[in-house]
């Protein structure tokens, strides 16, 4: 009997895959469901927002994927002033020329990292967040594709408040997932402490994977196979984020889309040729936790919901 | 008319004639035996076609045989009218039915109308071996629709074993049972029985008849069923004194006692204070007479029943189901003290032309003795003296039957020495008549009640006396004391070396009395009383049906319930597999959490199994199975038994003492 194991098509796609995850687990060690969810999302051809504190790990975290996957990367130090061109890209006139030349911005990559989001105008914000949906940028009035893929991991400080613009909760669905973090344990941090820091391990990285190898692996992963009873818990969770009295809306039927999306994403990232309920699960906070707006008085988070929900419900 | 698109497998219809024959046996038994040939000939012959794969024959043809089969059951009842007849034609007509079963419906009919078949037994028989029987075939039947119930390519089931069926099929009838005490407690009883038609009900089976001709009660005497069960409140009487009285016959042509239409009593017998009555109940089995069975002399009477001058009891109607009175019997009575004239002439008026020996030698007698009392001895004395035997093996009688067994044949038994001794009673001018009824029985001692069975039927003389009215003579026990003392079986013969066989059948017969009372004897009365018992005022007949309405609402809504409550039935047999695995895993405290993911799980508890590995493996088979659709059908089967096999033991916990 087939046991969940390696895909039955492109072997080789896949452990360029295991090779690419193995790299980045390498670097930021003791964080490996994170960065699966990382995989996911890239995989599941989303956007990933990592909320957290400075200094834990997130601009390595995007580094190493980045340099795993082949292609270029840039980072935006996201700032008050900064301007939605900045982003983007300016169309300049050329004088040899007599005729504007659109110069790309930094967004212009297969990888972004977009740090401390939530510090640039709502202005700003909004032309990164029309950029991540539409796959393209329109800059006086000539439209310009970006790179495939295109995945930005968006990093967000929940703690320093101070002259920052929160992103709405309408804009944060542009996010596929959201997760944090957190603190190595304690062992791994002794490890951090004593050996030679491993940013360096970053200049002799060898990418495993290369753009096209990337979108040929989302191609698969919206291929993989999802059975009735897994679908029936993917409904039965959706449900309950709706009927679920600390909700004020429940996810919609995108957000249910992406939950399976993600959860097949997942499931080409553990190696795995078909979807189990264990992928379903191990998304779902992190794709339902920002999207799910607790009544102020139930004193829950999203995250706490998803959680509650994920206890109380059985599975198929 | 629809030829039949496939074939049906000898499986499901070899279920289903065993299921009919099961069924109709008992009726077969009592019917004329060349329908019963008919009935097997049809149903050998169904399995053949099954076997061979022939073909049903055509319609005219079945339409024929059909005819024909009722013609002959027509012939063989003189009609189609009765039980016997009836429920020979519903057998007759199933088996019929074996010419054209030929779908599935036809099979699920066969076996559903067996189900009738079988409990239609209860109109002839309520016999407590027949339940058990009933219990058999309806076990067979409810398997051979499960049987059935497998084609059905639009229900699939799994398929299971014989052994499999047999055992759904008991569950089912296991479940049904609360349901069934339910309507058996609180159905409303009937004070008559709705069946009770006096026809040819006892299957040939002689009771006690309304008139004795010496040589007619043969036959009786070799039935070992109850004629009917005593309990007494205080002391039984002693074996001498336990003349169960029936039928008084007064009137004799020369071959034939029967009996004067004499008027009832309107009022009880006056009885002496200070008299040791016997109080008794006595159940009855069903013997198609009218008449009660009583001590001598009855003297309280059930309110039903009338008690003739003759101190005949009857009821209105036949006995045709089990039935039960209490009488009072006082055995010091004197019946009669005065003879009235009418009756005196009755009692001695003999046939002119009959038994001139025994007339003669009755007047010699007359001659000699001027004392009645005398005379009386004499004659017992006689028949002691004299080689008379007492035999069931013995000659019938001519036209002058006393005196070809006084002076000739000299061996016979009961109605033999009653008959001849009152003729000579008769014919020496003293008033006499025969009673027939039963007596003795056995006493069963873990029971407390007295068992009294048709081979203990008998007859006696009552003579009337100056001074002591009508007095019991009973020159059978001059004869053969025996008989009297321990019963008819003992001097019939043979069955010495029986006794377990006859100590196994008193002890089944105490069974058959626990049945008796507690569940054919539960009446109108007995509901009552039950009713009342558990605190529940009289209720009429509707508001007994209300009540049951209402017991039967409540158990099916505790049936809702518990329905309701179980978690949902899964269609997927490999699921429902893993879901008897984690109830089985829950009981030892390791159950899956609600959200909890099958493999999550079994990676939680895998080091606390003894087979922690093997469950583990089971997991992701299961996973593969229903996640990932792989699998086929054989693997799917491996799995449900891998699951159910699976050993759930508790993984030896290292000791904390050892490992510190």
């Amino acid at each position: 009997m087939n046991k969940p194991s390696t895909a039955r098509s492109g072997a080789p796609l896949a452990e360029d895959l295991a090779r690419a995850r193995a790299t980045v687990n390498e670097i930021i060690v003791d964080k490996g469901e994170v960065i699966d969810l990382a995989f996911s999302a890239l995989l599941a051809g989303g956007h990933l927002l990592i909320e957290d504190l400075p200094g834990v790990g997130k601009t390595t975290l995007a580094q190493a994927l980045s340099l795993a996957v082949g292609g270029d990367w840039q980072r935006i130090q996201f700032t008050s002033d900064m301007l939605p061109a900045d982003i983007l890209g300016v169309s300049m006139f050329r004088r040899e020329g007599e005729q504007f030349e659109f110069r790309p911005g930094p967004i212009f990559a297969n990888v972004v990292l977009a740090d401390e989001i939530n510090r640039a105008t709502p202005r700003t914000q909004s032309a990164l967040l029309e950029a991540m949906a539409e796959g393209q940028v329109t800059v006086d009035g000539r439209t310009h594709e970006l790179p495939r893929p295109f995945f930005v991991i968006a990093t967000q400080n929940p703690l320093d408040l101070t002259g920052t613009y929160p992103l709405p909760d309408s804009q944060l669905d542009r996010f596929l997932l959201r997760t944090r973090i957190g603190y190595p344990s304690a062992a791994e941090e002794r490890r951090l402490l004593t050996e030679p820091d491993r940013r360096n391990l970053l200049k002799d990285m060898e990418p495993s994977l290369d753009p096209n190898r990337v979108m040929e692996l989302i191609g698969l992963a919206g291929e993989l196979h999802v059975s009735e009873p897994v679908l029936d818990y993917i409904q039965a969770l959706v449900a309950a984020t709706r009927s679920h009295p600390a909700v004020k809306a429940g996810l919609s039927p995108r957000a249910a889309l992406a939950l399976i999306q993600t959860a097949r994403a997942h499931a080409l990232v553990m190696q795995q040729d078909f979807c189990l309920p264990d992928n379903v699960r191990t998304v779902f906070p992190a794709l339902a936790g920002h999207r799910l707006q607790p009544v102020a008085e139930s004193g829950m988070d999203g995250d706490a919901v998803a959680a509650e929900i994920l206890e109380s419900t059985p599975v198929p | 008319m629809n030829r039949p698109a496939t074939h049906l497998p000898l499986g499901p219809v070899a279920w289903t004639v065993a299921t009919f024959l099961v069924a109709a046996l008992p009726h077969l038994l009592a019917m004329p035996p060349v329908l019963g040939v008919v009935v097997f000939a049809l149903c050998g012959w169904r399995l053949l076609v099954a076997r061979k794969r022939w073909r049903l024959p055509p319609g005219w043809l079945r339409l024929l045989l059909t005819i024909a089969a009722i013609g002959l059951l027509a012939v063989s009842y003189g009609g189609l009218w009765g039980r016997r007849a009836a429920t020979g034609m519903l057998c007759l007509m199933l088996a019929a039915k074996m010419m054209e079963l030929s779908r599935l419906r036809d099979l699920r009919m066969v076996a559903s109308v067996s189900l009738f078949l079988i409990a239609s037994q209860f109109l002839f028989n309520e016999r407590l071996v027949l339940l058990v029987y009933l219990f058999g075939g309806v076990l067979l039947a409810l398997a051979a629709l499960l049987r059935i119930q497998q084609l059905d390519v639009n229900r699939r089931t799994a398929p299971g074993g014989d052994v499999a069926l047999l055992r759904q099929s008991a569950l089912l009838l296991v479940s049904a049972l609360p349901m069934a005490l339910a309507l058996w407690v609180t159905f409303p009883r009937l004070a008559e029985p709705l069946w009770g038609l006096p026809d040819e009900v006892m299957d040939g089976k002689t009771g006690l008849s309304d008139s004795m001709s010496p040589g007619s009660i043969a036959n009786l005497f070799l039935d070992d069923s109850p004629a009917f069960r005593a309990e007494f409140a205080g002391e039984p009487p002693p074996p001498s004194q336990r003349y169960w009285r029936g039928p008084v016959l007064w009137r004799f042509d020369g071959d034939t006692w029967e009996r004067a239409f004499l008027p009832s009593r309107t009022e009880a017998p006056r009885v002496p204070p200070g008299s040791n009555d016997y109080r008794y109940t006595v159940q009855l089995e069903p013997h198609e007479r009218r008449w009660l069975f009583a001590l001598d002399h009855p003297v309280r009477v059930p309110q039903d029943a009338r008690l003739s001058l003759d101190f005949q009891l009857t009821r209105r109607n036949p006995i045709t189901t089990l039935t039960e009175y209490s009488v009072r019997s006082n055995p010091d009575f004197t019946d009669m003290p005065r003879l009235p004239v009418t009756l005196r002439q009755l009692a001695v008026s003999l046939p002119e032309d009959r038994n001139p020996r025994t007339r003669e030698m009755a007047l010699e007698l007359r001659e000699r003795f001027e004392d009645d009392r005398a005379l009386i001895d004499h004659v017992l004395d006689w028949l002691r003296t004299e080689p008379f035997y007492y035999s069931l093996e013995t000659a019938p009688l001519g036209r002058h039957g006393a005196d070809e067994f006084l002076f000739d044949l000299r061996t016979g038994y009961c109605e033999y020495y009653a008959s001849a001794f009152a003729v000579m009673m008769r014919a020496a001018d003293i008033p006499a008549r025969v009673v027939t009824g039963y007596q003795g029985g056995f006493w069963q001692e873990g029971g407390q009640y007295l068992l009294v069975r048709n081979s203990d039927a008998h007859a006696w003389v009552e003579v009337w006396l100056e001074g002591s009215g009508w007095t019991r003579v009973d020159p059978t026990a001059a004869v053969s004391p025996a008989r009297i003392r321990s019963g008819a079986g003992s001097v019939a013969g043979g069955g010495e070396g029986l006794e377990w066989l006859r100590a196994l059948r008193n002890r089944y017969d105490r069974l058959q009395h626990l049945w008796n009372s507690w569940v054919l004897g539960f009446d109108a009365d007995r509901q009552q009383r039950m009713m009342n018992f558990f605190g529940l005022p009289n209720l009429s007949r509707t508001g007994m049906a209300l009540l049951m309405a209402g017991v039967l609402g409540l158990i099916v809504l505790a049936l809702a319930w518990a329905w309701l409550r179980q978690p949902a039935r899964s269609r997927d047999p490999v699921r429902r597999a893993w879901l008897r695995l984690a109830r089985r895993m829950q009981r030892r405290g390791l159950g899956p959490g609600l959200g909890e993911t099958p493999l999550a799980w079994a990676e939680r508890v895998a080091h606390r199994l003894a087979d922690g590995a093997r469950f583990l493996e089971l997991a992701r088979d299961y996973c593969a199975i229903r996640y990932g659709d792989r699998g086929n059908e054989a693997d799917r089967q491996r799995f449900i038994r891998a699951a159910r096999r699976f050993p759930v033991r508790r993984a030896v916990e290292p000791r904390r003492a050892a490992s510190v």
